[in-house]
């Protein structure tokens, strides 16, 4: 393939996961990277399974092939598992430790550990964050996805692409006010990344 | 950063923009000065942004949500009858409601410019189908542009309109989901700040302006030499684009150029194919065809339906061309007919063509995870005050002993389908939960029958105020409920003729659903709270009551803000919503609350009794009407701010 990083980004709707995706790629073109961020809007807002497709570098098609992607950041246990075969052999999963149970009336709900399983027979490797509880302590639910995206860099999944400065440019430009928070919860991510 | 302040960035920059608001800025850089639209996904967001850059214009462009689709593209052909340069946008349904004005703008022409935008949603992601409308462009005789890829939507956008304005005729700008909800960097060029201001004229010249049969004839012929003259000239449009010199040719339509030109570097077959990229697949320009067919063997690559591929076979008739064309037509079909392309269905294809060996990738070997997974579909949001209205709505029917058919409509109380509620048994189109409810309440028979049409308050505006003056006309015997949440919720929450606000966010008058229902001659209306259970239900019984007894139609208007636009209201003037917890000395594990009710936020614990999930909860304090045992509680005392916010909050 031609010099590009893929990445599947994934959740619930609702825990910002399109906000994540937007971050990677203004931190790519802080750095001369192109970049393709392929999101599906409407219905999926209201907490249904989402999924962000996200191309750096030489790319032309929206769509990260099955089987394509270089990582797979998910910020819940079942839909990381709903998605796994995006990822291709050997890839990272970086993974938010917080299960969020379809509510739907009996509706019967697989366990944490036998999600877990799915993942490393699949994974090459796994970096798992307690980002939702992170961002909880930090006082406000909706940075749990930084806390995450903290957790990605640390693990270098898009070294070679972007670096943590951009990461943090990317987060002032985009909350020029609301900055502090979002690079707490950056930070938090990948020193709860450097420790897992 | 305010929403979408990234539509007037500087010129001369590279600005990371979604499809969708790249299409917005081209038609900034290209002059645009009206602007009408009916929100819909994944179209809506090309309004959004252009409203705020208006906004921040003082006015410039003209930008209006219009009440459907139908008077969107009529109030954009007017103004470009005045000489204005006009768009409406819609999603590709939409273009189903506003076909009428369509087909006859082609026969009229325009003075000024006119483009529609139609955002296809293959796959249907948020949609009730999936159609292609190039299809619209062959019927309607109008010529279709398609952006190569959200990398060049900008610049295909700012293209239509130039074009559009030198013949004079309407052209129809196609996306589809990728296109529009992709974010790519733009390079953006300059906005003629002063030529955004709507200035039009008109004189008289019915001849010209009036579709009368005698002068229609006249039209009808200039319009096919007008299409010819388009089928040659257009060969020329910029986005055009042949790229290699190989023997066999990929004709790439809209976006399909970008999966093929990927899938030809990642086969490596740069020297054995020439890519055709085209951004006017309608009509198929002829000297490009004749190109093509100067190949012996070509596939098609198209997102959709196999227009240009129809074209191209056509065509090769035609001409006696004796050319292999493969598609997704013919029993060698090498594109599936229904979905998203994908890289790996185009890389696949390409493989066959040229006799390849598949890339082991494309094989997809996918392994079964070894664990069951639930569905996840969306669902009501915790808080949304049709939870509480839905749930007191299925105890009104169990009361009364009722067997209802619930006649469903577009919208988030569409989600009322999924259990517990299922209170949508048909869904049909926009406006249809009256239409066709009304129909299904003069032919069902049996005891306990009676149709209840759900609706929303943008969707009762588009289409279901016609369709209620049909069912008091003809006496239909049948309950409406207006769920009236002050936004279009699901399309992001714009205003609509209900809220008080247009969309530059002046204040403009507020018309009232119940007010509607009056003038239109229903006798018997009632407003409830739809946060309230109790008052739900009891005006739903009467009103339930009066349709049975009456045979006569009624409407209970269910209001409540939107949770989302609440929250953000809230935060907005730091008033900080309660988080409720289970008391697990009063929860029973009785399970009413997740079982019954199903917000979200509430879960199974361990030992069956309930608990609230915080980062999920929204405050909205249904859960403790839903609580035969008085379990649920505050973390704090419930701010009186926010029981009045959650009532009546409406978009800014
Ligand atoms: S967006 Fe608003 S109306 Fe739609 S489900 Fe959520 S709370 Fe309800
Ligand atoms: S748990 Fe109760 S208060 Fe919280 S969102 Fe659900 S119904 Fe509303």
């Amino acid at each position: 393939m031609a010099r590009a990083l893929n990445l599947v980004v994934t959740g619930v709707g609702g825990q910002g996961l399109i906000t994540l995706s937007s971050i990677v790629a203004r931190a790519a073109l802080r750095r001369g990277v192109d970049a393709l961020v392929a999101e599906t809007h409407g219905l999926s807002q209201r907490g249904g399974t989402v999924i962000v497709h996200v191309r750096l570098g030489d790319v032309d098609a929206p769509l990260v092939p099955p089987g394509g992607a270089d990582a797979i950041l998910a910020m819940e246990l079942i839909e990381a598992v709903r998605y796994l075969g995006y990822l291709r052999p050997g890839g990272t999963v970086v993974l938010n430790d917080y299960l969020v149970p379809p509510p739907l009336p009996g509706i019967e709900t697989p366990s944490a550990s036998s999600l877990l399983d799915a993942i490393r027979r699949r994974a090459g490797r796994i970096v798992i964050v307690p980002a939702t509880r992170k961002a909880l302590e930090l006082g406000d639910a909706r940075v749990a996805n930084m806390v995450l995206l903290g957790a990605a860099l640390e693990a270098g999944v898009f070294n070679g692409f972007i670096d943590a400065a951009a990461v943090e440019e990317a987060i002032r430009e985009s909350w020029p006010k609301a900055a502090e928070v979002n690079l707490a919860a950056l930070r938090a991510g990948r020193a709860l990344a450097k420790s897992s | 950063m305010p929403r979408y302040s990234e539509v007037l960035a500087p010129a001369g920059g590279k600005v990371l923009m979604l499809g969708n608001v790249a299409i917005a800025r081209g038609f900034l850089e290209a002059g645009v000065q009206f602007v009408a639209a009916y929100p819909g996904t994944p179209s809506t967001e090309v309004v959004e942004a252009l409203a705020a850059a208006a906004r921040r214009l003082g006015g410039r462009p003209y930008v209006e949500w219009s009440v459907n689709e139908k008077v969107a593209l009529e109030a954009a052909l007017g103004a470009a009858i005045t000489g204005v340069r006009a768009v409406a946008v819609m999603k590709h349904v939409g273009l189903n409601v506003a076909a009428d004005p369509f087909f006859s703008s082609a026969y009229l022409g325009v003075e000024g410019a006119l483009v529609v935008v139609s955002a296809d949603d293959p796959w249907m992601w948020s949609s009730q189908n999936e159609q292609d409308n190039r299809w619209y462009g062959l019927h309607a005789y109008v010529p279709v542009v398609e952006p190569t890829g959200p990398q060049d939507a900008k610049e295909a956008a700012k293209l239509a309109l130039e074009y559009s304005a030198r013949y004079k005729r309407p052209f129809l700008l196609r996306s589809t989901t990728r296109i529009s909800h992709t974010r790519v960097p733009v390079e953006t060029g300059a906005i003629p700040v002063e030529e955004l201001e709507p200035r039009g004229d008109f004189s008289k010249n019915p001849a010209r302006w009036t579709l009368i049969p005698q002068y229609a004839r006249m039209h009808r012929l200039e319009l096919l030499e007008a299409w010819d003259r388009l089928r040659r000239e257009l060969a020329g449009f910029p986005l055009n684009r042949v790229e290699g010199s190989g023997p066999v040719a990929v004709v790439a339509p809209g976006l399909g150029y970008r999966y093929a030109r990927e899938a030809v570097k990642l086969l490596g077959a740069e020297d054995e194919v020439t890519i055709y990229a085209v951004a006017t697949p309608v009509p198929l320009p002829e000297p490009l065809a004749e190109k093509i067919l100067s190949h012996d063997m070509v596939l098609v690559v198209e997102e959709g339906d196999p227009i240009v591929e129809i074209q191209l076979k056509t065509m090769a008739v035609e001409v006696d061309a004796r050319t292999r064309i493969l598609g997704k037509r013919g029993a060698q079909g090498l594109l599936p007919r229904h979905g998203e392309l994908g890289l790996e269905k185009v890389a696949a294809a390409l493989a066959k063509v040229l006799g390849r060996e598949l890339p082991a990738w494309t094989r997809g070997e996918r392994r079964e995870p070894g664990v069951k997974l639930p569905p996840r579909p969306p669902v009501l949001c915790a808080g949304c005050p049709y939870r509480s209205f839905f749930y007191a709505l299925r105890r009104a029917a169990n009361k009364l002993r009722l067997r209802p058919v619930y006649s469903g409509d577009i919208g988030c109380y569409s989600l009322g389908i999924l259990p517990p509620f299922e209170v949508q048994d048909i869904i049909v189109d926009m406006g249809a939960s009256i239409g066709s409810g009304s129909g299904m309440a003069h032919t069902l028979t049996g005891g306990g029958r009676v149709v209840v049409a759900i609706i929303g308050d943008s969707t009762f505006y588009h289409s279901g105020v016609t369709a209620l003056m049909n069912a008091v006309y003809n006496q239909s015997p049948l309950l409406v409920v207006v769920l009236d949440n002050h936004t279009t919720a699901m399309t992001g929450h714009q205003p609509h003729p209900g809220v008080g606000v247009d969309a530059e966010g002046r204040a403009a008058p507020e018309i009232r659903v119940e007010e509607v229902a009056r003038g239109i001659g229903v006798e018997k209306i009632l407003v409830s709270d739809a946060f309230d259970i109790r008052d739900s239900e009891a005006k739903l019984i009467e009103a339930l009551r009066y349709t049975i007894e009456t045979r006569k139609p009624a409407v209970v208007v269910a209001r409540g803000a939107c949770i989302l636009v609440a929250l953000q209201q809230a935060r907005r003037r730091g008033i900080k919503p309660p988080t409720y917890y289970v008391d697990p000395e009063k929860c029973t594990a009785c399970g009413i609350c997740y079982k019954a009710f199903n917000c979200p936020a509430i879960q199974r614990g361990e030992d069956g009794k309930a608990v609230i999930d915080p980062a999920l909860c929204t405050g909205c304090a249904e859960c403790v009407q839903v609580c035969p045992f008085d379990a649920f509680k505050p973390s704090q005392e419930p701010p009186e701010e926010w029981t009045v916010i959650m009532r009546t909050a409406k978009p800014a």
